[in-house]
């Protein structure tokens, strides 16, 4: 079942001369449960790709849906809410809040939805899981790298979402982290049965997805499907 | 550096603009509010001139001094713009003390006697006088008449302007040259270069003309303004006043400005750092958007000096532009309401001038009779360089801050918070709010700086109403309490016995008078208060003890006793219950209440008031008793006032004392208010009339104050009341209510003025509370952006933001109330009582003020945030994820 589609895309940037067409029709499916990496070179598109199946932009033509729903016919708020709900966040540079302490930069997203319950439990064994519960009342910029790119991580599945994008979430880190980091998000993916996209630029990182997608010049060339009996993109 | 600075200027459009304007605004603050003062004490300069007269000092001198010094005279160290003449010829002491003069033009003009009806005199029997002499002398008011002096009959030929003190003892009758007396004073009336030292000049002028020093009077009203003496040394006064026994913090700020002008040089000085606080703020907080880039510039390896080239270049630039442009809009917008001001003033001299004599004081009408706006030209040299030398040092602070920061600190963002260990999200709570407070109160240096910053210029606009509050309470109460000012009219005796009375028939006839109300009859005997065990204040009396009228008169005014006590000279009034009530503002210990008063027979004491407004009255309070001895009037004399006489002279009563009062309503003239001490406060003890009959059998009045019915026309009841006093001798009537009105204009003046300034810092102070909100709220975009990009909606982020400029608002408020009322309350207290003598510090801020600031700080700081935060929310999350 798909649980992202994306229907001949385009985005531009930039007005008459100074125009640059960043994406251009690009059509994708991905499955539920999938690990798909996206793999560019720099300014080939990828991370703009990943933020407008996001809902973190605005698409210039063609239409995104994520389980089903076609996001670009949700208002703001509708969409902030889909967005809280379905979807995790993972980015280079972490995006941690530097004046809260790890449970509570986990605990952020959840406080978002009103009245909504925090599941205490839930978040223990995340950081248990992540390997950084007995780090939990430090700040992030007491941890290293990994160990933030790990929180960051906790935090975009504590609202359980159906759909995790990370952009290039081992950018910052050494060659042993990075496998860390890969082996935590493939093990979240199983084990909460998310569907990842994962924006790389590293090619060896990309081998060890399910799926690379290949995005050059705002166009996907190529596609290798790992799953081939839930489905797959139409180019590939 | 300068292209680096200028390419920085041009590509931060916002940032630039904001350190513009604030310089714009400080210059207009600094340049307008010093030439607001400046023209302010230059007004009053002129008012005092107008007053007191336009001259400088006046000497005796023997004839031939007198005869030889001439107007424009230059000699060794001094210039004389100016030297009126004036001769006394002759004096008669009968029912007036009247003083026949011969004056040069110089010296009328200087004494502002100019002549406004026919011609002076030419003849031996001609006369020229003022209103209030003709007046009260029964002239009819027709040129050409005549009038009989002394037994001789005079012809009127003109009428000049009044003295403005015009119910001084003396009176002056102006004859010619041909006019020869028993006798001859000469006296000239020096006005010297005020460009210059007046002191040196005028001892260049004595040491030339062989003059004594102790034969010269200062205009000490005009020359207070101009250095009319020499200045002691800073060091000196505030050695003294921290040394000495006699000096105190009060002394040293009374001292320099005397002195040195501190409120003027201060306030410079205050605006001068104001100034730099606001344009460093501003600064600072745009420099901090571009710290990474200055990092950056540092890696690429572009010196500290460079870069701090570049910060002052940019400043500078700024400053030269900014500055000018600032003085010209804080000058041109404060001289265009300050000559709107003076509409207040329009046609008010022409007017009276015209009138035909009567009554009606014409110089009193006067005052300020042209309120120009002069450019304080030495405050913005001061604070042009001063700005520009601070703001070079701002720039060397702004780099060694960057010193301090690596890049890589700049990156990594805000960790200089405190870290507390607790985890919030364990219990329900709303993580938005935590957010906001983490983002306010995790580093407690930057929220007190930014609280500090907020409340500046709400505690400057509280203090600066509290202070106009207070002068208009303190100028009303002045007016009341100084003789005549609280009423139009005041019916005296050109008298300094006290046999001399006015009938109560007269006074009868006063109050009866359709065009009269709040007509205060007072009674008034001179008495002597004894056994004063102590005197808190040793020197309190010494100069008057040693001044010769008073020695003369009455033999001392506080004289030390045998067995160690003291007798002490007092004015008695007898008042009317209504005035009686007034006196209730002035009240400092105890209560007023007439009907207590008559019948415990009990007293009200106006304490003494040393020189830095602290009052006290021999260490007796309500309920403590006085002896009171007056001189009965079956065979009065004035020798009786020695009290020295026998024992049978006078009637010694004990009154106990009901309260204490800071100053007397209606005051006695030609006792103990006289010569120097006509406007100081005097000893005295008030009583209602009804006690000065029963204990002292004293029936007729010595002064009657009133005030015009509302429709009545002025001139017709002055009239009136100079019909109903034409047969008491020595009666003299003054109207002060042209004089009202100008001083009630001249307070509403003030009052603006004080508003004004209190307005525009407030104004400036919003500027900039509005720049740092915006930039607490700009600085944490990349945390909002995260918060954004977790899922919060527009309505939980604006909501977010609202917090926090509410908290803040609220917090800034909470910080003006603390500081306001626990420290700039007192300190103000202080200044108003000791160093600005206020009478009564009563008048608090109006509530719907202190509401108002408080609301507008906290409408101030949401809307400052809210526009920030309106723009964020339109940018990009993932541009503000990316923005370091």
């Amino acid at each position: 079942m798909s649980i992202l589609e994306l229907r001949h895309i385009g985005k531009t940037y930039g007005e008459k001369e100074n125009q640059v067409n960043a994406l251009q029709d690009i059509s994708l499916q991905v499955e539920e449960g999938e690990f798909a990496a996206i793999v560019g070179t720099s300014g080939s598109g990828k991370s703009t790709l990943l933020n407008l199946m996001g809902g973190l932009d605005n698409p210039t033509k063609g239409e995104i849906f994520i389980k089903n729903r076609e996001i670009g016919s949700l208002s703001r708020k509708e969409l902030t809410i889909f967005r809280r709900r379905n979807i995790g966040f993972v980015f280079q540079n972490y995006s941690l809040m530097p004046v809260l302490n790890v449970y509570d930069n986990v605990a952020l997203p959840v406080t978002f939805d009103r009245g909504k319950h925090i599941n205490r439990k839930y978040i223990e064994e995340l950081l248990r899981e992540l390997g950084i519960w007995e780090k939990r009342r430090k700040y992030p910029n007491e941890l290293s790298g990994g160990q933030q790119q790990r929180v960051a991580i906790a935090r975009a599945l504590v609202n359980k979402p159906h759909l995790l994008l990370c952009d290039e979430p081992t950018g910052n880190l050494d060659s042993a982290t990075t496998i860390e980091v890969m082996g935590l998000l493939k093990a979240s993916c199983r084990k909460y049965q998310q569907t990842i996209l994962m924006v790389t630029h590293n090619e060896a990182i990309a081998q060890t997805c399910d799926r690379v997608i290949h995005i050059e010049d705002g166009r996907i060339v190529t596609g290798k499907r790992r799953f081939p009996e839930k489905g797959g993109d139409e180019e590939c | 550096m300068l292209k680096l600075a200028w390419k920085y200027m041009r590509y931060y459009k916002n940032q630039t603009l904001a350190i513009f304007a604030s310089i714009i605004l400080t210059a207009s603050l600094l340049s307008g509010i010093s030439s607001l003062i400046y023209s302010s004490q230059k007004n009053d300069l002129a008012n005092s001139k107008t007053i007191y007269g336009d001259w400088h000092y006046y000497a005796e001198t023997d004839k031939e001094t007198y005869e030889s010094v001439q107007s424009g005279e230059q000699g060794d160290g001094y210039l004389l713009e100016r030297c009126g003449k004036m001769e006394i010829r002759d004096v008669i002491a009968e029912e007036f003390l009247i003083c026949f003069i011969h004056t040069d033009e110089a010296y009328r003009q200087m004494a502002h006697r100019d002549l406004l009806k026919g011609v002076l005199p030419e003849k031996e029997d001609e006369i020229a006088a003022d209103g209030f002499v003709l007046s009260n002398l029964g002239f009819s008011g027709d040129l050409g008449d005549s009038l009989r002096i002394g037994g001789k009959d005079y012809t009127v030929t003109g009428i000049l302007k009044s003295e403005w003190d015009a119910s001084s003892g003396e009176m002056e009758v102006f004859v010619s040259d041909s006019f020869t007396g028993r006798g001859s004073q000469t006296f000239l009336y020096l006005g010297f270069d005020e460009e210059e030292k007046l002191y040196r000049q005028l001892d260049a002028f004595l040491r030339e003309y062989e003059i004594p020093s102790d034969a010269v009077v200062n205009n000490e009203e005009v020359t207070r303004y101009l250095g009319g003496e020499e200045p002691a040394g800073i060091y000196e006064t505030i050695k003294f006043g921290l040394t000495e026994e006699e000096g105190n913090f009060t002394y040293i700020v009374l001292k320099l400005q005397s002195d040195y002008n501190l409120a003027y040089n201060g306030m410079v000085f205050l605006l001068c750092l104001f100034s730099l606080f606001v344009v460093y703020s501003v600064f600072s907080i745009s420099v901090s958007k571009r710290t990474s880039e200055y990092g950056i510039l540092k890696t690429l390896g572009v010196g500290e000096g460079q870069i701090g080239g570049t910060l002052i270049l940019e400043l500078w630039t700024m400053f030269l532009a900014g500055y000018p442009l600032g003085c010209f809009l804080g000058n041109g917008i404060l001289s265009l309401v300050y000559q709107k001001f003076s509409g207040v003033f329009g046609g008010k001299g022409a007017g009276v001038t015209e009138k035909s004599l009567s009554v009606a004081d014409q110089t009193l009408a006067e005052g300020v009779s042209e309120v120009r706006f002069c450019l304080s030209w030495d405050a913005m040299i001061f604070g042009f360089a001063f700005l520009m030398v601070s703001l070079g040092f701002v720039a060397l602070m702004v780099v060694r801050s960057l010193r301090k920061q690596s890049l890589k600190e700049v990156m990594s963002g805000d960790t200089s918070f405190t870290k507390r260990r607790k985890i919030y999200a364990l219990r329900p709570v709303n993580m938005a709010g935590v957010v906001v407070r983490k983002f306010m109160f995790s580093n407690k240096r930057k929220v007190i700086g930014i609280l500090l910053s907020l409340s500046v210029g709400g505690c400057i606009f509280l203090c600066t109403t509290y202070m106009a509050e207070n002068l208009k309470i303190h100028a009303e109460l002045s007016l009341k309490s100084d003789d005549g000012l609280g009423s139009e009219y005041r019916v005296s005796l050109k008298s300094n016995s006290l046999g001399d009375t006015i009938p109560e028939a007269a006074a009868d006839k006063i109050k009866n008078m359709p065009g009269t109300e709040r007509v205060y009859a007072t009674k008034f005997t001179f008495g002597e208060v004894t056994r004063i065990e102590e005197l808190e204040w040793d020197s309190f009396f010494d100069d008057q003890n040693t001044d010769d009228y008073f020695v003369s008169r009455y033999g001392g005014i506080c004289l030390p006793q045998e067995d160690g006590t003291y007798k002490i000279k007092y004015d008695v009034y007898g008042y009317e219950d209504e005035l009686l009530g007034q006196l209730d503002e002035f009240v400092l210990e105890g209560g007023i209440d007439p009907e207590t008063l008559k019948t415990g027979n009990k007293i009200i004491a106006v304490a003494n008031m040393d020189g830095q407004g602290n009052y006290y009255f021999y260490g007796r309070r309500p309920g403590d008793t006085i002896t009171l001895r007056v001189p009965k009037m079956d065979h009065y004399t004035d020798e009786l006032l020695k009290f020295q006489s026998g024992e049978e002279n006078y009637i010694e009563k004990e009154f106990e004392i009901a309260a204490i009062v800071s100053r007397p309503l209606a005051r006695e003239e030609g006792f103990l208010q006289e010569g120097f001490y006509k406007d100081a406060l005097m000893p005295g003890l008030i009583m209602t009339n009804e006690q000065m009959k029963e204990n002292f059998g004293i029936v007729d009045y010595s002064f009657i104050n009133a005030s015009p019915a509302k429709d009545a026309v002025t001139e017709e009841v002055s009239n009136q009341i100079l019909q109903a006093i034409r047969d008491v001798p020595k009666a003299v009537l003054v109207d002060y209510s042209a004089a009202i009105k100008t001083q009630k204009n001249y307070l509403r003046q003030q009052q603006i003025f004080f508003s004004s300034i209190a307005v525009i810092l407030f104004v400036i102070s919003l500027f900039h509370i509005a720049n740092s909100m915006n930039h607490t709220i700009l600085v944490r975009r990349r945390e909002y952006g995260i918060i954004r990009a977790m899922g919060i909606t527009d309505i939980g982020f604006y909501k977010m933001i609202l917090q926090t400029g509410i908290l803040y608002g609220v917090l800034a408020d909470v910080v003006i109330c603390l500081v306001y009322n626990l420290v700039l309350r007192r300190v103000m207290n202080y200044y108003m009582a000791h160093i600005l003598q206020f009478l009564h510090i009563q008048a608090g801020v109006p509530n719907r003020v202190l509401f108002g600031i408080m609301a507008l700080n906290v409408a101030i700081a949401v809307a400052a945030v809210i526009i920030p935060a309106w723009k964020l929310a339109r940018e990009n999350i993932i541009s503000e994820i990316h923005n370091f």
